[in-house]
């Protein structure tokens, strides 16, 4: 079975640690934290690109990882956006149909704007099966509907472990494991809805719908929306 | 040494004295090795080994072009050992003090404003670097020369828009020239050592030792 443990890690920079415990098995895993907290440090750290400072890190059958990191540009290789389709591995013209860039195929990528970039750069992505996807703020620079297009296609994967860094509050995809990075530390919440209890960075939504008694039972638009149907009821 | 006025000071000194001859470029090595936290450079071994290498293949080049590499690769290597130490003492705010402190709260607010701009652009440019390296390796790609071109379109993409935004946010509050800056400095005396010491390695430099001594 594809999983990361991270065994009392710990990882130093600058002036501040962060520690890290527990297991991320297949599937889509939520780290929340506030802007700071530490969230690209441990998903450097689970890609293996930061020293870790104390502790283990235990990849089990995870022969292909990726991370996404947060500023799309910085993964940019090829010259034109076809040619970054194609560093990726993946077949330009299909992706640049399905996410609208078609015909700005012939552009240099870093002549898009980020969030064209930053689509371009999902798209690529998130086509290949990696067992190991850590997506560091994936929603930034997204407008509503990428962003629950984003989500569709996070939900649609089947196999793998996937992470997602953020501090995104409103739109989010089906996860089954929430998790927060709170005063240097990796706080393992729960699964859904039971997580809602332990979670200090809950979703303004989620409080509002508790509140009045009809708890969703995930954190996606679609768990939202049956929550109020289950209130007008 | 917590003085950046000394440090920046015997910095130049120290570089112009390296660069003049060989002796002075092991004085000022010596120098490097007695008033530097020399472990701080491990922070930036990548930098440096690069740097020194570059330095190696222009020497070799010269020293087979004529002679003089060696003199060359000496010099440049502890003129890089001095540039390293004053980049990893900087802190953020030291340049404006300095410009202030220099030529008033007119056009030195606006020198030390515009190097505090390009020490900040210096350290986003090295860690945008770092992640393209790492994003480069998590795509599967090797690193090599022709590798550089889109590194360095990204980096530069990157410069330009970060210097866009920060105009734009400087005409956006109102900036038109000058600010008021009080500077405060902390000055040990170990630093007016470490730099009477520079000044020194730089007269030596300048005036031969016979000038000073009878030598028989």
């Amino acid at each position: 079975m594809v999983k990361i443990t991270l065994n009392h890690v710990y990882a130093v920079r600058d002036h501040w640690t962060l520690s890290a415990s527990g297991t991320f098995d297949n599937g889509v895993h939520l780290v929340s934290g506030e802007v700071g907290s530490g969230k690209s440090t441990l998903a450097l750290l689970m890609a293996g690109l930061f020293p870790v400072s104390g502790g283990n890190i235990e990849n089990e059958d995870i022969t292909t990882r990726m991370l996404s990191l947060q500023f799309p540009e910085l993964h940019v290789t090829g010259l034109s956006v076809a040619e970054e389709c194609a560093s990726w591995g993946v077949a330009p013209a299909e992706i640049l149909d399905a996410i609208g860039l078609a015909e700005k195929k012939e552009l240099s990528p870093l002549s898009l704007s980020r969030g064209e970039l930053k689509q371009l750069h999902l798209a690529c992505v998130l086509e290949k099966d990696y067992d190991l996807l850590l997506l560091d703020e994936p929603f930034s620079s997204l407008d509503c509907e990428e962003k629950v297009k984003l989500c569709t296609r996070i939900g649609q994967k089947s196999q793998g472990v996937t992470v997602i860094f953020t501090h995104e509050q409103y739109i989010l995809p089906r996860v089954h494991r929430i998790w927060e990075i709170t005063e240097g530390i990796l706080v393992d919440c729960g699964t859904p809805p039971g997580a809602f209890t332990n979670w200090r960075h809950l979703p303004p939504l989620i409080k509002k719908l508790t509140a009045l008694g009809s708890r969703p039972d995930n954190i996606s638009p679609d768990d939202f929306l049956e929550a109020v149907c289950r209130i007008r009821e | 040494m917590q003085d950046p006025r000394i440090r920046i000071a015997a910095g130049a000194v120290l570089s112009l004295a390296a660069f003049m001859s060989l002796f002075s470029a092991a004085a000022v090595f010596l120098w490097w090795l007695v008033f530097t936290p020399r472990l701080q450079l491990a922070k930036r071994i990548g930098l440096v080994l690069s740097l020194i290498i570059m330095i190696a293949f222009f020497s070799l080049v010269l020293e087979l072009a004529g002679g003089g590499g060696f003199s060359y690769f000496v010099r440049m290597t502890v003129i890089v050992l001095i540039g390293m130490w004053i980049f990893s003492e900087q802190k953020s705010g030291e340049f404006l003090s300095m410009g202030v402190w220099l030529f008033g709260n007119r056009i030195g607010f606006e020198f030390g404003m515009v190097a505090e701009m390009g020490m900040q652009s210096l350290l986003a440019f090295t860690a945008d670097f770092d992640r393209i390296r790492m994003a480069e390796r998590l795509k599967g790609l090797r690193w090599e020369v022709r590798s550089l071109i889109p590194a360095g379109l990204v980096l530069v993409h990157g410069a330009l828009v970060r210097a866009e935004d920060t105009a734009e946010l400087l005409a956006v509050r109102g900036y038109r020239n000058g600010g008021t800056l009080c500077p405060v400095f902390f000055t040990r005396p170990l630093d007016i050592i470490a730099g009477i010491s520079a000044l020194c390695i730089l007269f030596f430099t300048l005036i031969p030792g016979s000038e000073f001594f009878i030598l028989y």
